[in-house]
């Protein structure tokens, strides 16, 4: 019941944001659209060029984010932790600011965040590794400090911006969106997304050993040293791709895996699809508002997402306990 | 059986033991007896392959020890150790069935056949079945000993290695668990305990090491070991032997302890 409405979730969230833009298209012509792929003309042109590539970047930035802060806050056992706490972000932020302001062509500044962004997840990784593992509370020292480095260079980007454009293009970016986006983009990404949830599926069941503590895991057999080895490899290339593609997007990563498991529980073989598939719809109906809401113009999805996630949120998570981990399992 | 020969070990870059030498047989259960920092958690670790041996060699059932895989170790040695700081909030056979880990291989999401049985085994095992609903974060301290233990039962390993699993607990408990221990040892498993009651590792061990001076001082019966000079040594003050008070149970059936 419970699997069955969570894989719903996202294909309404879809079917939303299909219909849902600058100007609002009927169900019926939608699934015209849809089913006729080889046809032309505008209503073609707006389902296929338009909304169908934005729905499949938000579906794969709420996804990555989503599973890419369920795979962190577990390996670290913090459920303060979300995915750009290794840096990855900020670096990519800092590297399209510079890209931006030396006047590098925009068709470049995606890959560039993205080879950016990796890097300081490395280089995050090398500073907290001891002995052959990796240090939860190095981890997160060593990603908040760079994290603050390289926010100081977009900063200084910014100040040294040559025009007003080129200040806006990062701010833009810096705000999280999705416009205008599309197909190369995601071509573009969505390999490395797709690599990093097949990485964070995988360590599933490394996750579940996790929850008793690390001495333990090892006890019971874990190698913890690898997992958190492929478990920072998942949350790099999901976190990574989810920023070239549509710049910061916050309040998904972090929350998400807590409504997931409020809702779940959490075993990870069940959390992490859950997480998946609210990150995928959130992130969907998010966009499609935020395309439609202040019209012709496009409101920032991380402004929209904080505005009504995190009163949402503070509603599911901090009322007094119910019945629902309860019967959740 | 466990062997370990000149096994030296370091905590912080200092050796806190130095050559230990010991054997312990298939079934036998053997307390490990020590003051504070002798060295007990991190012997037992060492064992289970949680802490680097400096030099020498562990071995289990006459395999390197060293050379075994994290999961192949696991389904032979199983560690319990006490509480720590819990996240999450966990039923508890959530938490036990954690310990079919090794068990599985990381692309098997479904439970494997005998798990249920393993798990279901090792709660009727420490008597907690019926709490096997309830959230780990609501039981008692005894309950959540009881659960750690199911932990490692439910990997179902020849070898047991238990980091004091009677502290914090009322005498009641701690000797239901010794008395758990014991019989599991009479079913053919080996127990290695530690232990800060003198009393119980003489109740319930076959055998008694006794940690102090960075050395292994004794791994003898508890007659040989709990002594004037021994116990002086390895906890620096007098012991006197006057009766001690043991379960009815223990006396009945093993006459000589207390004798």
């Amino acid at each position: 019941m419970r699997a069955a409405a969570l894989a719903i979730l996202p294909l309404l969230a879809a079917m939303l944001s299909l219909l849902v833009g600058g100007t609002s298209l009927s169900p019926a012509a939608v699934t015209w659209a849809l089913l006729h792929p080889h046809e032309t003309g505008v209503l073609h042109t707006i389902v296929w060029q338009l909304r169908l590539p934005r729905v499949c970047i938000a579906a794969t930035v709420g996804a990555s984010l989503a599973l890419c802060g369920a795979v962190l806050q577990g390996m670290l056992r913090n459920p303060l932790v979300d995915p750009y706490l290794t840096g990855v972000s900020a670096a990519a932020a800092a590297a399209i600011s510079i890209a931006i302001v030396a006047g590098v062509s925009a068709a470049a500044t995606p890959g560039i965040g993205f080879v950016a962004g990796l890097g300081a997840a490395l280089l995050v990784a090398a500073l907290a590794r001891r002995g052959g593992g990796i240090d939860s509370n190095r981890l997160i020292l060593a990603g908040i400090s760079l994290s603050t480095l390289f926010a100081a260079i977009v900063t200084l980007a910014l100040v040294r911006a040559q025009s007003n454009q080129y200040a806006s293009a990062v701010v833009a970016w810096l705000a999280g969106s999705m416009a205008g986006r599309g197909w190369p983009e995601l071509a573009m990404a969505a390999p490395y997304a797709a690599l990093g949830a097949v990485l964070a599926f995988a360590v599933a069941a490394p996750l579940n050993a996790l929850r008793i503590g690390e001495l333990r895991a090892r006890a019971v057999g874990l190698n913890v040293n690898r997992a958190q080895w492929i478990m920072l490899a998942a949350s790099s290339l999901l976190a990574a791709s989810s920023v070239v593609l549509a710049g910061l997007v916050g309040f998904i990563g972090l929350i998400v895996p807590h409504i997931g498991r409020r809702i779940v529980g959490s075993d990870a073989r069940v959390l992490l699809p859950a997480c998946a598939s609210i990150g995928a719809a959130l992130c969907m109906v998010a966009d499609a508002i935020c395309r439609r809401i202040v019209a012709p113009a496009e409101l920032p999805i991380g402004v929209l997402l904080a505005f009504i996630g995190v009163p949402a949120f503070l509603y599911l998570y901090l009322r007094p306990a119910s019945a629902l981990r309860r019967d959740a399992v | 059986m466990i062997e370990l020969r000149d096994v030296t070990l370091d905590v912080g870059g200092r050796a806190l033991l130095r050559d230990i030498d010991a054997r312990v047989a298939t079934g036998e259960f053997v307390a490990l007896l020590g003051r504070n920092g002798a060295g007990k958690t991190t012997l037992l670790r060492a064992i289970a392959g949680l802490h680097r041996v400096r030099c020498g060699a562990i071995s289990l059932d006459g395999a390197p020890a060293a050379q075994l895989r994290a999961l192949d170790r696991a389904k032979r040695i199983a560690f319990v150790t006490g509480d720590e700081v819990f996240l999450e909030s966990l039923l508890v056979r959530d938490v036990v069935s954690i310990g079919r880990f090794a068990h599985h291989r990381w692309w098997q999401w479904n439970a494997a056949p005998n798990d249920e049985d393993a798990v279901d085994g090792a709660l009727a095992a420490v008597r907690i079945e019926a709490f096997a609903e309830r959230l780990f974060s609501t039981l008692s301290a005894g309950e959540r000993q009881r659960v750690w233990i199911a932990l490692g039962l439910a990997q179902e390993t020849p070898i047991l290695l238990l980091d004091e699993p009677t502290s914090h607990l009322d005498v009641g408990v701690a000797h239901e668990i010794l008395a758990l221990l014991w019989r599991l040892t009479r079913a053919g498993k080996t127990v290695v305990c530690a232990l800060h009651d003198i009393n119980e590792a003489a109740g319930y061990a076959d055998r008694i090491a006794l940690l102090g001076d960075g050395a292994l001082l004794a791994l003898d019966s508890p007659d040989a070991v709990l002594t004037g000079p021994l116990l002086q040594k390895a906890y620096g003050i007098a012991f006197a032997r006057r009766h001690a008070l043991l379960p009815a149970s223990v006396l009945a059936e093993r006459p000589h302890v207390g004798a």
